[in-house]
């Protein structure tokens, strides 16, 4: 156990550093240079003299592969740089926003859990048929639905029209619950796909023939026999949404006013703030390499059946990030 | 996500127009007669300042409410008026500047505003701190040092600069207390550290959403032109950052916010229905709003093809078209209402055929799919523009129909931003869509070896540069400046739109004025409390 866990952080690191090259040799082909760009900052013009003054600041006057080895050694030992862009740490830069998208993504998540479990329950226990084949045609809707569309009408409707609820965060409830609601839709729509599929094949097996034969309710037999079996697979689902929540928070945030991750990344990116889009993307990797790394530790516990030497590796997983 | 943007303004305006027909009154203004006192307003900006020692727009208007500056520019004329200096004087070439610093007045932090602090404060700014890696503020040109003597702070320039009043009534020159300045630059970037003797103070802020300040109730040394002389009205401000223009109209359209910058055309008209006030504030220290060309660019080095490219541009239909009634088509690459202004538009004049006629002249000949070409190569141009104005992505969708007609082809990337800082460094990009400060001297702005509006150094501007920066008699200081203007539209190093204005609205229940920088000076701002909030 513990050598797996070891060459698992031993993969994952191997992918940070990676992730590390590829943003750093990515940004710094474009064009301009972040310098440039902090020195212009509101401005028409620059003056050059001072765009080398700032360089000399920080390092970016040196050449390429020095700052490469650099940076990688400061990064090493936790020191992210400074962002030019916001006149901050990165550290500091990030520490300011990690809270609220973590906040809505773990809302949105849990929120898109029930409603998946919610699903499946109605479409696998109803007894109205009618209302069984609809409820299989709402995770095909909630993939389709854009989450800025969704989210443009209900601010539309019931913020600026009938006033429920604030256009921005204001500290209430309903400005932090609907946001969250509407990242939860695209994301619960796999979930309850895979959910619903994986139920439907278990509901086919004989021990849950056995079940019913023992005369259990639909809703036991579900809950007992059904729903642990078809969780396995929707968990992996659930952990590759990380990459969606991240892309999602982007537009919901952007939609209604919120501070978050998402609209950093996207300043960062416009700016081409190279130390800021370092510390975003070595945040997003661990955080979806940490996560994969818990969700195949935990497989064998749902479904005794895996093994470890079976459980699959996470770059298979990896290119199904949305 | 600029789809996403469009489809923003798209739906929230629909909803403000389709709010408003329920209204039905006519435009109103802020409400008159005696200020009343307290009540919160909540100002909401089109970005949030992360850093404090930034250019924006947005910076300013957060920081003029926290930080005094030596002095200020009478929006109503022009005229430099006394602040934290109550005298000033400078010497006959500008060279030497001389400001007696303000009695009684002390930084929210309890210490007193001392003509020392006023040198340090002009001394970091001008030459910049290394130790403290602060930039030296390009704006300080030829800053050398400053003597102080009892109350007063003398300046020495290492040479004529009549701009310099100018340059210290903006943001960056503003005052601030010992305790900032000892900090480097992350730490005087941060908010929560900029202690000034402005007549509000921070008091709270959430990253990227608002910054809350409040009164200082012992404020009493506003500018001497401010129609409040004693502490602000209000009892707090709240300054909200929403990205989104359409968001924006619809939060004052549902009372959600008190005023907001950065209002769409397409969304006046609406909000002015509905009751709100919509006001159009100008700002004459700024150029019009100009596409600057890189002269070095192949395609436009030939000044026959930029004449053709002004004369392309129909000013006034744009103004009508994509543009509202606060706007006005610019005749010149200053503002109407600057003191300096000349009027050139007979020079830029629409005239389409005029332009087919030089582009036909230059080599440019009309190809097989409409598109003008010279030596098999397509008249292609590109223009990147800043995003901080909310008409000037529209705005060069409408000229870039006007030049497919004439034959040019325009990849429009205005609205880009990381496009635009690509461009701005960038000789190589043939169009920058832009507004700016010219506190440099109009002349250097565009005529300096490496300016960054052409990237060309102009011999006759620089020598008129002298003459712009050393005229302390405002008479000569005009009638360089109209030379100055002569040659840059002669020359065609900017093509000529439209002035510059920032688009406000506010509740019928606030009276609010602005500086001519356009940044809100809530000092005298007041809130009606008839109207609820």
């Amino acid at each position: 156990m513990t050598r797996y866990v070891l060459s698992r952080i031993g993969q994952s690191l191997l992918v940070l550093l990676l992730a590390y090259t590829v943003v750093f040799w990515g940004v710094s082909i474009l064009p301009s240079d972040p310098a440039t760009i902090f020195v212009a900052k509101g401005e028409g013009y620059f003056n050059p003299e001072v765009v080398e003054q700032v360089k000399q600041f920080y390092g970016y006057d040196k050449p390429l592969l020095a700052q490469y080895f650099g940076q990688l050694v400061q990064l090493a030992s936790g020191n992210f740089g400074f962002s030019l862009s916001s006149g901050q740490a990165v550290t500091d830069r990030i520490a300011d926003v990690v809270g609220e998208t973590l906040k809505l993504a773990g809302t949105a998540t849990v929120f898109a859990i029930v409603i998946s479990v919610g699903i499946v329950l109605l479409a696998t226990t109803s007894r109205f048929e009618r209302l069984r084949k609809a409820v299989r045609n709402i995770p095909p809707l909630f993939s389709s639905v854009p989450t800025f569309w969704l989210g443009l009408v209900i601010l539309q409707i019931f913020s600026v029209q009938l006033g429920l609820f604030s256009l921005f965060p204001d500290g209430s409830v309903a400005s932090f619950v609907i946001p969250a609601l509407v990242l939860a839709v695209p994301i619960s729509a796999p979930i309850a796909q895979v959910l619903l599929k994986n139920a439907e094949a278990t509901m086919r097996l004989p021990h849950v023939a056995t079940a019913r034969a023992k005369g259990g309710t639909p809703g036991w037999v579900i809950r007992k026999h059904v729903l642990k079996n078809a969780a396995g697979p929707a968990l992996t689902v659930t952990a590759t949404t990380v990459g969606a929540l991240l892309g999602g928070s982007v537009v919901t945030e952007t939609v209604f006013s919120r501070a978050g991750l998402g609209s950093v990344l996207m300043d960062a990116v416009a700016t081409q703030d190279i130390s800021l889009i370092q510390g975003l993307v070595l945040l997003t990797t661990v955080a979806i390499v940490a996560i994969n790394l818990a969700v195949d530790l935990i497989y064998p516990i749902l479904d005794p059946r895996v093994t470890r030497t079976q459980s699959k590796g996470f770059s298979t997983r990896l290119g199904r990030f949305q | 996500m600029s789809r996403v943007k469009k489809l923003v303004a798209g739906l929230i305006a629909a909803g403000v127009l389709a709010g408003c027909s329920q209204g039905g009154q006519s435009a109103s203004t802020g409400p008159s007669g005696e200020p009343q006192q307290g009540g919160t307003v909540v100002y909401s900006d089109v970005m949030y300042v992360t850093d404090a020692l930034s250019g924006f727009y947005s910076t300013g208007n957060l920081f003029l409410q926290i930080v005094d500056r030596l002095v200020y520019t009478d929006p109503r004329n022009g005229e430099i008026t006394p602040w934290l200096a109550e005298s000033f004087s400078r010497n006959e070439d500008a060279t030497v500047y001389t400001f007696t610093i303000r009695d009684g007045v002390t930084f929210s932090d309890g210490t007193p505003l001392t003509a020392d602090i006023v040198k340090a404060n002009l001394d970091q700014v001008g030459k910049g701190d290394p130790d403290k890696k602060i930039p030296a503020f390009t704006d300080f040109v030829g800053y050398d040092r400053s003597e102080v003597s009892g109350n007063t702070v003398t300046v020495y320039l290492s040479a004529p600069n009549t701009n310099f009043y100018r340059v210290v009534a903006g943001h960056r020159a503003g005052i601030r207390a010992a305790s900032t300045l000892a900090l480097d630059y992350e730490g005087q970037a941060k908010i929560e550290n900029v202690v000034g003797s402005g007549a509000f103070v921070y008091e709270s802020h959430v990253p990227d959403q608002k910054v809350v300040l409040t009164r200082r109730d012992d404020y009493a040394w506003p500018p001497a032109v401010s129609p409040n002389q004693g502490p602000a009205y209000l009892d707090k401000i709240e300054i909200r950052a929403i990205g989104e223009p359409g968001l924006r109209a619809g939060a004052v359209q549902s009372g959600q916010v008190d005023v907001a910058r950065g209002i769409q055309p397409t969304d006046e008209a609406g909000l002015a229905a509905a009751g709100k006030q919509v006001i159009p504030v100008s700002a004459p220290l700024l150029t019009s709003n100009i596409a600057a060309v890189r002269i070095g660019n192949e395609d436009v080095s030939d000044v026959r093809v930029r004449r053709a490219l002004q004369l392309g541009i129909d000013r006034d239909a744009l103004v009508a078209t994509v543009l509202s009634d606060s706007y006005r088509a610019a005749d010149s690459v200053l503002n109407h209402d600057d003191p300096a202004f000349v009027d050139l538009g007979d020079k830029i004049e629409y005239n389409p055929d005029e332009a087919a006629r030089l582009l036909d002249e230059a080599g440019w000949k009309v190809g097989p799919d409409g598109i003008r070409e010279k030596d098999g190569r397509p008249l292609e141009l590109s223009v990147s523009a800043s995003v901080q104005s909310v008409v000037i992505k529209p705005a060069f969708e409408f000229i870039e129909s006007q030049w497919r007609d004439l034959g040019i082809k325009l990849v429009n990337n205005a609205g880009d931003t990381t496009a635009y800082n690509i461009a701005v460094a960038d000789p190589s990009k043939p169009l920058l869509g832009t507004r700016t400060y010219y506190n440099v001297g109009l002349a250097l702005l565009f005529g300096r070896d490496k300016n960054t509006l052409t990237f060309a150094a102009d011999d006759e501007l620089i020598a008129l540069s002298g003459q712009e920066l050393s005229a302390t008699d405002p008479q000569k200081r005009n009638d360089v400046l109209a030379q100055v203007q002569q040659q840059v539209v002669d020359k065609h190093l900017a093509l000529v739109l439209w002035d510059e204005v920032q688009v406000h609205s506010a509740s019928p229940d606030v009276h609010i004025e602005f500086t001519n920088l356009t940044e809100p000076l809530f000092q005298s701002a007041w809130k009606s409390s008839q109207a609820e909030g």
